[in-house]
């Protein structure tokens, strides 16, 4: 363990690790725009120099690597002026078209010229270098070759990374600029990292571009829902709405990278009609808008007649993979100790067999629901049945004549998804009694005896348990649809008017009673569930 | 320690200064003051008031009027959607939905423009922070409208401003800027019934639809 002075502060360093890393660690940022911590060091903006006593010269900090002794200066006269000439230099040919870039607000460039810069430009518009603008580089990236500092992170990011190596420098000298190829389009499925990866405004966003300026978005932690994954992400939205997600660096799961349909992928909750009250069949087939009290009343009424009249193994809990842990153990909660349920199923497509496998070699899976880990874990899955076939066949045979169906559309779409539905629609159709809780309206949900609407993704709280088992907590970013109640919520109130006893006044009570009496999450606080989250056995 | 106050009856002091001559000629001079102000008034020697809506009072060239876009050569706006009036505005009464401009050395401009005119605080501050020289302000101060939608002005508004000969410029603080886009000059004082009318003495081109020969009054 090397330790060093870096501005009169005995720091230790790792081994191995360079300055810029160990004063990182230690909370002292020295400016910088090649450097990135999941990408290989290059050392070409020269914005990182540091006075390292008995060095000549400067040194950048982001190559050098940490010795036993070594006194290193951020802060001097002497580092300043150099940065401050970096600065300029960077600056010479930069547009300064600040007000129509969607990089301001989260510019390195502004932040730094109002640290280290604030001098005058010796160089008028007409003098600079012009180059390319608005060039379309396929269905994520919008790229302006003015704006960019050619710091190479997104080359390195496709050598490195995705290993597609799309990018490249062309030109010499003043001409200098980054492209692709015949300004071919990047149609990589993690073109989308290079827009948050570029510390200016040259790759932009084709998505975000123009949306909103980023001064105006609130920001909320939170787990992507797109697959089995769990990358850890950061929700920005205003007035209720969504307006992009980008990923929040976390070491154990996604490094700093995002997918690109993860990032989209917050698009799905408004494509389909929401569900904006509860729904109860009448007697004459057709379903009618009710209160909460009165549907939830109904359906607990009406549990415990069949339950009553056909024995206990006659409710069947089909759980949802894509709802959150605190809602997946309230809704076994409710099914087994008021109803005697002692059949639990979650699997449509045989999530438990594909969890944890890979679609490719970065970050995306083949099961694409957050918590399909968390629904095994707290044992919503029967041998017997294995599967919704099972189920189905079960309900036909008259063994299973009601059933709580918790089902959430995925939010990344895949082919057989459809086939999923008309499952579930089967299923639905052989029952007696049917509950149906949902949050997006569909066709088949018109077969339902009860359709009870809960918030989708980023409108509640709660945990995700990865593929690895990984507890995450995601946070609330907008507000639900309606009436929609959180799922945790929803069986809070059941249990209530159930008459069991119900004290949870919110999803963090829920996870505590959860670590308390669930076996696999025993012993995890939700302060362990913040980044990087907490491995679960 | 601390002296005592020398206590001071005012009725003394006021019975002392009094005097009979006194309490019976005030009223009577003041009764006099009153009816010369009133033979003044009534021949039209002074005139304390402004007759207004016919006349009108000079305003400043300061004035924090109705908003105005001001435009580019083509007609176009020069406004290029930065929100950086929004991110100013205190009473967040400026809502502009930004699009894609065909010029990429413009690359946007906003497809809507509205300031809500009853929410506004007319403080000027969206005109400090415009970087585009895009907002500036008028004298134009009568802003009543029949239904509560008209008051919300939008980008059609804003631009077209046929009011103008008649209100003049107000707050602009980058004078050069605007100047080289639009000139007016201040009529003289001493034009007492149209007091407050400004002449646009050159051309109104960038502000479009600004009707009428500017030259004349």
């Amino acid at each position: 363990m090397p330790k060093f002075t870096l501005n009169n502060q005995e720091i230790e360093a790792k081994p191995g690790q360079t300055i810029i890393q160990a004063a990182a660690d230690h909370g002292v940022e020295i400016p910088h725009y090649c450097y990135h911590p999941d990408l290989p060091i290059d050392g070409n903006c020269r914005m990182c120099l540091v006075d390292v006593e008995k060095m000549p010269k400067l040194t950048p900090a982001c190559t050098t690597t940490v010795n036993e002794g070594m006194i290193v200066r951020s802060d001097n006269s002497r580092v300043k002026e150099a940065v401050r000439g970096v600065l300029e230099f960077l600056l010479i040919n930069h547009p300064v078209d600040c007000p129509v870039c969607d990089q301001a607000g989260e510019c390195r460039l502004q932040d730094y010229y109002m640290v280290y810069g604030l001098h005058t430009s010796e160089i008028p518009l007409s003098m600079k270098v012009r180059k390319r603008k608005v060039i379309d580089l396929g269905p994520m990236v919008v790229l302006d070759q003015e704006r960019c500092v050619l710091c190479s992170r997104c080359i390195r990011f496709f050598d490195h990374v995705t290993q597609t190596g799309e990018m490249q420098f062309f030109g010499r000298g003043d001409h200098v600029a980054i492209g692709t190829f015949e300004d071919r389009p990047l149609d990589n499925p993690y073109s989308g990292n290079v827009v948050d990866i570029c510390p200016v405004g040259a790759l932009t966003s084709r998505d975000f571009r123009f949306k909103c300026r980023v001064w105006f978005l609130h920001a909320t932690d939170s787990v992507c829902g797109g697959c089995s994954t769990g990358c850890s992400v950061r929700i920005d939205h205003r007035d209720g709405a969504i307006f992009r997600m980008i990923p929040r660096r976390n070491p154990e799961v996604n490094k700093s990278w995002l997918c690109d349909e993860g990032r989209l992928s917050f698009h799905e909750l408004n494509n389909t009609e929401r569900i904006q009250r509860p729904l109860l069949k009448g007697s004459d087939g057709s379903q009618a808008p009710v209160g909460w009290a009165d549907a939830l009343r109904s359906v607990d009424t009406r549990l415990k007649e069949i339950t009553k009249v056909n024995g206990s193994g006659a409710v069947l809990g089909f759980a949802s993979p894509s709802a959150t842990n605190e809602a997946l153990f309230l809704f076994k909660r409710y099914l087994q100790d008021q109803m005697g349920a002692t059949k639990f199923e979650f699997r449509i497509a045989s999530e438990d067999k594909n969890v944890s496998e890979r679609e490719d070699e970065i970050l995306r899976r083949r099961d694409k629901h957050p918590n399909a880990m968390g629904a095994i874990k707290l044992g919503l899955i029967s041998d017997d049945l294995n599967g919704i076939r099972g189920a189905i066949e079960a309900a036909r045979d008259g063994r299973i004549k009601a059933a709580m169906v918790m089902f959430l559309a995925p939010l990344v779409r895949r082919a057989g998804d459809d086939l999923a539905e008309k499952q579930v629609l089967e299923l639905v159709n052989a029952l007696e009694y049917s509950v149906v809780i949902a949050a997006h309206a569909a066709e088949w949900q018109k077969a339902a005896s009860v359709v009870l609407p809960v918030t989708a993704w980023s409108e509640e709280e709660g945990t995700y348990t990865n593929f690895e088992g990984r507890v995450q907590f995601a946070g609330k970013a907008v507000e639900p649809v309606g009436d929609a109640l959180p799922v945790w919520e929803m069986f809070a109130m059941l249990l209530h008017a159930s008459g069991a006893a119900s004290r949870w006044m919110s999803a963090e009570d829920v996870f505590v009673t959860m670590t308390e009496q669930a076996e696999a999450y025993r012993q995890i606080s939700l302060e362990q569930t913040r980044l990087p989250g907490v491995v679960v056995g | 320690m601390k002296k005592a106050a020398k206590v001071i009856n005012v009725r003394h002091r006021a019975d002392s200064g009094s005097s009979f001559a006194k309490e019976i000629f005030a009223p009577l001079a003041g009764m006099g003051l009153t009816m010369n102000r009133m033979v003044d008034n009534l021949t039209g020697k002074v005139n304390a008031t402004i007759r207004y809506p016919e006349e009108r009072r000079a305003y400043s060239d300061r004035f924090r009027g109705a908003h105005i876009l001001t435009a580019r050569e083509d007609g176009s706006p020069r406004c290029v959607a930065c929100y950086m009036c929004a991110t100013a505005c205190p009473a967040d009464c400026i809502y502009i939905e930004p699009a894609e401009h065909p010029d990429p050395l413009i690359e946007k401009y906003p497809a809507r423009f509205d300031i809500d005119m009853l929410r506004c605080v007319f403080c000027g501050f969206c005109v400090d922070a415009c970087p585009e020289e895009a907002i500036i302000m008028s004298r134009e101060s009568e802003l009543c409208s029949f239904t509560r939608e008209d008051t919300v002005w939008d980008i059609k508004r804003l631009m077209s401003r046929p009011e103008l000969p008649e209100f003049g410029l107000g707050y602009r603080p980058n004078k050069k800027l605007v100047d080289s886009t639009i000139t007016f000059t201040p009529v003289d004082k001493e034009k007492k019934k149209l007091a407050g009318r400004v002449t646009l003495k050159e051309d109104v081109e960038m502000i479009p639809n600004v009707t009428g020969d500017p030259t004349k009054d």
